[in-house]
């Protein structure tokens, strides 16, 4: 349990000022700005790329960038990818929002109440082993191909991340604070609703963004083995005719998605959460 | 009126059963500033968890008043070394000291006066829009005691509260928690392991004997006015006699650890 959270911590934590420090010397050095380095990054990689595909390896195996890109603009145009697009990540957000819901609902009360963590740990500590992939086959048997199947897999795969480092974040509400708020007069309920469960923020919200980049990684396998729709399944397809050109294109295209999810939900936390991220206060 | 009477504290663990506090007597009137002073393991917070209520006695009695503790009361408000985990982090300033009087349920209509007045004792007032991680840990104290004093308890419980400030800092707070508690007549218990802070503080010294089975070893009145300077050769022959007596035990404390 512990492991998994420090993992995941060192995910979301901010970068310390050591590093900071470094890094603003060396764009000294070079004298390009942090936004310009990036784009110098993605154009490097392009070219090397380029390169790599025309002169040393096999077009066919690996397509170069710009037959890519024109595989990719019909695809785009005709709406075939938003399509895939659109189912995955639909199975991504369903399984992913009814698996962290209830997996902070399950977290918040075996953090609480020990009984109930005694009796259900030991089963989560298993059962957490068996990844959203090894659950297809059965998955399939269960739900068959459709969109249960996809709900199911993702909601596995989120629901045990996130209870247990929700578990750990109530787990590990400082003891002083819940003493301090009980002096000030609270009780149990105010005590559980206004200083624990906030104290557990920015646990969850570290457990939700584990899960999400899981729930990316296991949308795909879920497709290939099981569905006739989404990206996997365009992954799947491409792979059998042989098109590499439009395997290329599906998996730039779970790139950029993971990416843009991922801005998503840091500007959402930014936003609306900013204020229950601070660290320090737990030191 | 806090009283204590044959306290015994005994705390039961896979690694046996360690007698914390054996037969503790003390009585700390209204309006006293008492300081608990005795080496690192002497069960000195033990005692002021059970003050506090948060540890129920193994044997003996602790009444507030007329009433017997079991319990975090109204009357009784503790304060933490470690301000960062005892605020609510999440809370601005002045949203922390408005914590307090919402759980309490004081009325609406009260709290701004009340808030405006604990943060301008405290000197926070300019600072009531930060979070408590902008803060100095000196600030961070303040605010606690802030938000301590809204809620207008009779005594303050305070753990070896400015144990982890520069030593700058820390006279700086004994000052001002002086002048609070001369303006407010609140009773303090205040648990030390720093000599010089308890001299400089307390009107009454408890000196406390190395675990296990701690008791009160001796009550020490000090009748002298303060500011309390370490140079004034009376607070230093006071200072010289608290050291002999925690002498035995500081040697037992350096054996064991």
């Amino acid at each position: 349990m512990v492991e998994i959270h420090e993992t995941a911590t060192a995910v979301a934590k901010p970068t310390g000022s050591a590093d900071t420090r470094l890094r603003s010397r060396w764009s000294a050095v070079s004298g390009l700005s942090h936004g310009s380095l990036a784009v110098a990054s993605l154009v490097l990689a392009f070219l090397i790329w380029q390169f790599l595909s025309t002169v040393v390896f096999n077009p066919f195996l690996i397509p170069p960038p710009l037959e890519v890109i024109r595989t990719a603009i019909p695809m785009l145009m005709s709406g075939e990818i938003l399509g895939d697009v659109a189912i995955s990540m639909t199975r991504v957000a369903v399984g992913f929002v009814t698996g962290s819901l209830v997996g902070i609902i399950t977290g918040v009360l075996l953090g609480r109440i020990r009984v109930l963590h005694d009796l259900l740990d030991p089963i989560i500590e298993l059962l957490r082993y068996l990844s959203p992939t090894a659950m297809i086959p059965i998955a399939v048997i269960w739900f068959g191909i459709g969109e249960l199947s996809k709900y199911f897999l993702i909601f596995w795969g989120t629901f045990f991340i996130v209870v247990i480092n929700t578990t750990a974040g109530v787990w590990r509400a400082p003891i002083a604070r819940q003493r301090a708020a009980q002096c000030l007069g609270a009780n149990q309920l105010q005590i559980f609703l206004l200083v624990v469960i906030p104290s557990a923020i920015p646990y969850i919200v570290t457990g939700m963004r584990v899960a999400m980049a899981s729930s990316f990684m296991s949308i795909i396998p879920a497709e290939i083995l099981a569905a006739d729709s989404g990206i996997g399944y365009l992954l799947q397809k491409s792979s059998m005719l042989l098109q590499t050109n439009r395997i290329f294109v599906a998996l730039l295209t779970i790139c950029i998605l993971g990416f843009i999810v991922d801005r998503i939900f840091r500007f959402f936390v930014d936003r609306v959460l900013a204020r229950y991220m601070s660290y320090i206060s737990q030191t | 009126m806090l009283r204590v009477s044959n306290v015994s504290k005994v705390f039961e663990s896979s690694r046996g059963t360690y007698i914390t506090l054996d037969g503790v007597s003390l009585t700390i009137s209204d309006g006293e500033f008492l300081c608990l002073l005795g080496p690192s393991g002497c069960g000195k917070s033990t005692l002021l968890n059970i003050l506090a209520g948060f540890e129920p006695v193994t044997a003996g009695t602790v009444m507030s008043g007329d009433v017997p503790v079991t319990g975090a009361g109204r009357e009784r408000v503790m304060f933490f070394q470690d301000a960062g985990s005892a605020l609510l982090p999440w809370l601005t300033v002045e949203e922390n000291v408005r914590f307090g009087l919402r759980v309490r349920k004081v009325p609406k209509a009260d709290w701004q006066p009340i808030i405006d007045k604990y943060l301008q004792m405290t000197g926070l007032d300019t600072h009531r829009t930060k979070f408590p991680s902008e803060l100095s840990g000196g600030m961070r104290q303040r605010l606690q005691i802030a938000r301590a004093l809204a809620v207008e308890p009779e005594v303050l419980l305070m753990d070896e509260p400015f144990g982890a400030l520069d030593a700058m800092t820390r006279r700086h707070m004994h000052s001002i928690l002086l002048d609070i508690w001369q303006r407010t007549g609140k009773t303090i218990v205040f648990v030390t392991h720093d000599i010089a802070e308890a001299i400089s503080l307390g009107d009454r010294i408890g000196v406390m004997s190395f675990g296990p089975r701690s008791v009160i070893t001796k009550l020490i009145d000090i009748e002298l006015p303060r500011p309390r300077d370490l140079a004034n050769p009376k607070v230093a022959l006071l200072y010289n006699e608290i050291e002999a007596l925690l002498a035995p035990d500081l040697a037992r404390v350096a054996e064991h650890s």
